[in-house]
């Protein structure tokens, strides 16, 4: 909210004293930093925030209040006139407890338009003045002492004024010219043809006051904070004055603020008060707050002395009493945000400044817990991954639909992980799998001009059940693009789907996942990360003996089929060795060329041999010659 | 003649040229050399005093043997060495041509999430005063993300323009924030709080708002919740342990500030700032010139929040601190625009992220 320096200073004195600086240092202090500073209309104002539960502060007399409790200073006087209460002119009736009081009068507008002082004041608060006294007068008192009024056109109001629930099907034109279909929890001013006013939040526009109107009849009086809120809601309708009464106004000065309405009035347009009277009466206040001193010393985190903490609270208006160690507080009319002890604590330490506050490390009452394994799982997965080469990427949860159903299973339909508000189509579904995002910011990595693109992501994915989208903590990788050629020792070629195998093999996924071709020359894969092991207990493994005697490494050159499995010639040649001997049995390199025989291909197949002795050739020979028979068995021949 | 040797040195003898070409460098000659020519315990030694206790009759003959072999082992030796010497001289000319200005092989690097890394280094930070992890998941209940927090029933932030919600489940939302995990928490070590002595965790973590795309906001951000349960706490514990904290994050001389402030799950409630990490607190555009930069939200837990639970707050206190990370990395790396984040473009991990 924007506070005008000169007003400030009119209800408090000594802020005049303080600059700017200072002012806002000690509204921070206060727990209303101040967002900027700007000259509107030729004078200094504050861009004040204020939070919501502190209704009570939104207005030049509500931070005043605030500065006077903490500079202990006093508050300038609120310039009441002195208005006499009579009869009532029309009756007023309140029906609902939601409005208990009702202060209200009926004037006669003479000659004469708002001050300029006050258009002025409107203007640079970015209320524009209507030049209408009894609007601007209304307008001006909610800013300055943050309880909002209402003015109608007296003539146009039929009979007696009632506050009533609307009845359904009730309607109101509002101020603003919009029709509002009234419900039986919205609290309304009525006159005896129907709703004139939605009570707390806007006027009614057959009511409302013009250039015309000769006689006003004027409302100051309380709501009830939440039926405010509910109904600013329900008509997407909020107002300075539903911000106010939904915030908690103060029942207190629905009096006060009739009398300064009507001071106004008279003042600048030589108003005739016909009459001044008031239905219902100020509500009993909420029951007192205790406040023990062991609770504040624990809160503050020393002991705070009995009296200093009751004379801050007195300084906030409340009323104190105190026996033995405990204080017994009642807050004040306008504070509708104390009511445990704990608020109450709040406000000694506030006003004695956060600054005070020790700075203590909380002591251990037990021993630390360990972090989960599958929270390590993960965070090993992504510094492997970055450590080859791989950028962790974060996209959004959600995503197309059409997106989505390029990798969901068919058991997983996306109507049980669809938002009912998303920000926009593209955005509506909980994802099924990581591959939609990855291979969407994968591309977009490419065309801005990446050779290799290699992406991660580590995050939920979804999946539909009875009970709502399950979660799922998912790996996904793409791999895609050019693979060396930056350097004058490594060759360039194409990422292929055998570079995602080996990257999958390296993270100890069990078995082969399913590599997806995204795109040309763009390969990924997903699983969920239980699949993985779990990090071991152990810090290193068991020892297992082994052989300090060299290996022996011979290769067999062998033309096989194009068609030829090679899982079942390993498994073949495997079973010919013998196991104790065999380190390794692998394929390490593929030649396919037309100078081999048409439909065959060439595989290096390398054998390391190792045993408790020294290995005689021999021996191997006749090992590599039953592989060998092994292979040719399947129908591989020996390459010459 | 070869009869007049023992076996072992004529099966030497045979093998000393392909011994000879193994020798790959003239550590490997020297071991040679020692092992045939050498002064102790050497083939020729042995030769030697094979010829002094030789029969009178042999010895001549012997001799001419013994001088022959040794004579051939030296000279291979000798002209194995001239070898080894000149290809040495060859591979130092070589090393000296090579040039180390050439771009070499580079071993693949990428690189952690900027976000990640900050959520990580938070952990790292938080783990010697004894702080875990707790996750919760992102599809949450009413329940846990407001009402166990103390939140109205009428509270803005509830309504559909301001949260997502699911469409055929419309009790379940999409968190707002990584409070919930407090909740679940709670709720979870309540019965053994007292045998657990209190209870203290970080839970970092993905949350929605409805906020449009823009470069200060995102309908997915990051926020890291910090929660310690235990007896007698304040106030102070919360200052003494944000303080140790954010000092380790930005540096020894960084001092902290709590201003009062409002959460509904909390009660005193506060706002903390750094000194600013980026000028030192002179003042500079980050600052805003005030040398103080707001760094999260935090305060003592609402006695509801730990009623909710099950946790008696006339026994147990605590506090509680929520950091939103996006703000937090902006900040610190000066980037202007929050959609970077989100947009993974590799230039901008690499550059960002690193790999810690
Ligand atoms: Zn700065």
């Amino acid at each position: 909210m924007w506070i005008e320096r000169k007003v400030l200073a009119q209800e408090i004195l000594a802020a005049a004293a303080l600059d700017t600086r200072q002012l806002c240092e000690v509204l921070a202090a206060l727990g209303f930093p101040v967002d900027g500073v700007a000259t509107l209309e030729g004078t200094e104002a504050l861009d004040v925030d204020i939070t919501a539960n502190r209704g009570d502060a939104m207005s030049h007399r509500g931070i005043a209040r605030e500065l006077a409790a903490k500079l202990k200073q006093p508050l300038a006087p609120i310039p009441t006139g002195t208005v006499s209460e009579g009869e009532a002119l029309l009756p007023v009736r309140l029906e609902a407890e939601a409005c208990p009081i009702y202060a209200t009068a009926v004037l006669e507008l003479g000659e004469g338009v708002t001050p300029e002082a006050t258009q002025s004041f409107l203007r640079a608060l970015e209320a524009s003045p209507k030049r209408l006294p009894a609007v601007d007068a209304s307008n001006e008192l909610l800013l300055r002492y943050g309880h909002p009024t209402h003015a109608f056109d007296a003539d146009a109001i039929r009979g007696a004024v009632t506050v009533r629930w609307a009845k359904a099907g009730e309607t109101l034109v509002t101020l603003d010219g919009v029709i509002r279909n009234l419900t039986k929890l919205d609290l309304v001013i009525a006159d005896e043809a129907g709703p004139i006013a939605l009570a707390g939040v806007m006027g009614g526009d057959s009511t409302k006051v013009t250039e015309a109107t000769r006689r006003v009849l004027l409302e100051s009086a309380w709501f009830e904070p939440k039926v405010v809120r509910a109904t600013a809601r329900r008509h997407g309708l909020h107002t300075d004055a539903s911000h106010r009464f939904g915030r908690g106004a103060d029942p207190a000065m629905a009096r006060v603020a009739r009398d300064l309405l009507v001071a106004r009035l008279q003042a600048w347009c030589q108003a005739k008060l016909i009459g001044a009277w008031t239905a219902g009466a100020v509500p009993a206040p909420a029951a007192p707050v205790n406040l023990d001193l062991p609770l504040l010393a624990r809160v503050a985190g020393e002991a705070v002395p009995l009296e200093a903490a009751r004379e801050a609270l007195v300084r906030l208006g409340c009323a104190v009493s105190a026996a033995g160690d405990r204080l017994c507080i009642a807050p004040p009319t306008w504070r509708h945000d104390l009511a445990i002890a704990e608020d109450l604590a709040e406000e000694v330490l506030r006003l004695r400044g956060y600054e005070h506050i020790p700075s203590v490390l909380p002591p251990m009452e037990g021993p630390p817990e360990h972090l989960a394994p599958a929270y390590l799982l993960r965070q090993r997965v992504a510094r492997r991954l970055a450590q080859l080469g791989f950028h962790q990427t974060v996209t959004y949860g959600f995503i197309s639909p059409e997106a989505d159903a390029l990798f969901a299973a068919p058991d997983n339909p996306a109507a049980g992980r669809t938002l009912a508000n998303p920000l926009g189509y593209e955005y509506s579904v909980l994802r099924a799998s990581l591959l939609p995002s990855l291979k969407a910011t994968a591309e977009q990595n490419l065309r801005q001009g990446s050779r290799q693109v290699q992406l991660f992501e580590l995050a939920p994915t979804y999946r539909s059940t009875p009970a709502g989208p399950r979660e799922h903590l998912t790996l996904a990788a793409v791999w895609g693009g050019v693979l060396g050629g930056e350097d004058y020792l490594s060759p360039a070629r194409a990422v292929l789907e055998a570079d995602l195998a080996g990257l999958a093999r390296d993270l100890d996924i069990p078995g082969l996942p399913v590599i997806h071709r995204l795109a040309d020359g763009l390969f990924g894969f997903e699983v969920e990360l239980d699949a993985l092991p779990r990090p071991q207990d152990r810090i290193i493994p068991v020892f297992r003996p082994f052989s300090r005697f060299p290996s022996v490494e011979r290769d067999l050159s062998l033309l096989v089929d194009l068609s030829q499995s090679y899982a079942a010639l390993h498994q073949a040649m495997t079973a010919a060795l013998p196991a104790e001997s065999l380190l390794e049995l692998r394929c390490v390199d593929v030649f396919r060329h037309k100078s081999l025989p048409e439909g065959q291909q060439a595989w290096l197949l390398r054998m390391r041999f190792q045993a408790e002795r020294t290995l005689v050739g021999d021996e191997v020979d006749g090992w590599v010659s039953a592989a060998l028979a092994a292979a040719e068995s399947l129908g591989a021949k020996l390459r010459a | 003649m070869d009869q007049l040797l023992p076996p072992e040195i004529v099966e030497a003898s045979q093998t000393f040229p392909a011994a000879l070409a193994a020798c790959g460098d003239l550590d490997a000659l020297l071991r040679l050399k020692g092992a045939f020519v050498g002064r102790e315990a050497s083939h020729a030694t042995r030769l030697m005093e094979l010829l002094k206790t030789a029969p009178k009759e042999q010895k001549r003959e012997l001799g001419a043997a013994v001088n022959g072999l040794k004579q051939q082992w030296e000279e291979g030796l000798k002209a194995r060495q001239a070898e080894l010497e000149a290809a040495k001289r060859k591979l130092g000319a070589l090393a000296a041509a090579w040039d180390p200005a050439l771009p070499p092989p580079q071993p693949p690097r990428g690189a952690l999430h900027p976000l990640n890394r900050l959520m990580d280094r938070l952990v790292d930070v938080f783990r010697p005063m004894g702080f875990h992890v707790e996750e919760g998941p992102e599809v949450e209940t009413e329940a846990h993300n407001f009402d166990g927090l103390n939140i109205p029933e009428d509270h803005p932030a509830k309504a559909s323009s301001d949260t997502f919600y699911l469409a055929a489940h419309p009790e379940l939302l999409l968190r707002t924030h990584t409070s919930p995990v407090q909740v679940r928490t709670l709720l979870r070590v309540a019965p053994d709080l007292a045998a657990r002595g209190g209870i203290r965790f970080l839970a970092p973590g993905r949350v929605y708002r409805k906020d449009e795309i823009d470069p200060t906001h995102s309908p997915m951000f990051h926020q890291v919740e910090g929660m310690l349960v235990g007896h007698g706490i304040g106030m102070q514990h919360l200052k003494g342990t944000l303080e140790y904290a954010l000092r380790a994050l930005f540096g020894p001389d960084t001092e902290i500030r709590l201003r009062p402030s409002y959460f509904p799950f909390v009660e005193p409630g506060c706002e903390v700032d750094v000194s600013c990490p980026l000028c030192g607190a002179k003042g500079c555009r980050v600052c805003k010139g005030s040398g103080w930069v707001e760094i999260l939200g935090a305060g003592l837990i609402h006695p509801n929040v730990l009623a909710y639970a099950g946790i008696d707050p006339g026994e147990w206190s605590g506090w509680a601190f929520g950091m939103g990370v996006e703000r937090m990395a902006m900040m610190l790396s000066q980037t202007p625009d929050l959609r970077l984040f989100f947009e993974n473009d590799q230039r901008f991990l690499k550059a960002m992220g690193g790999l810690d």
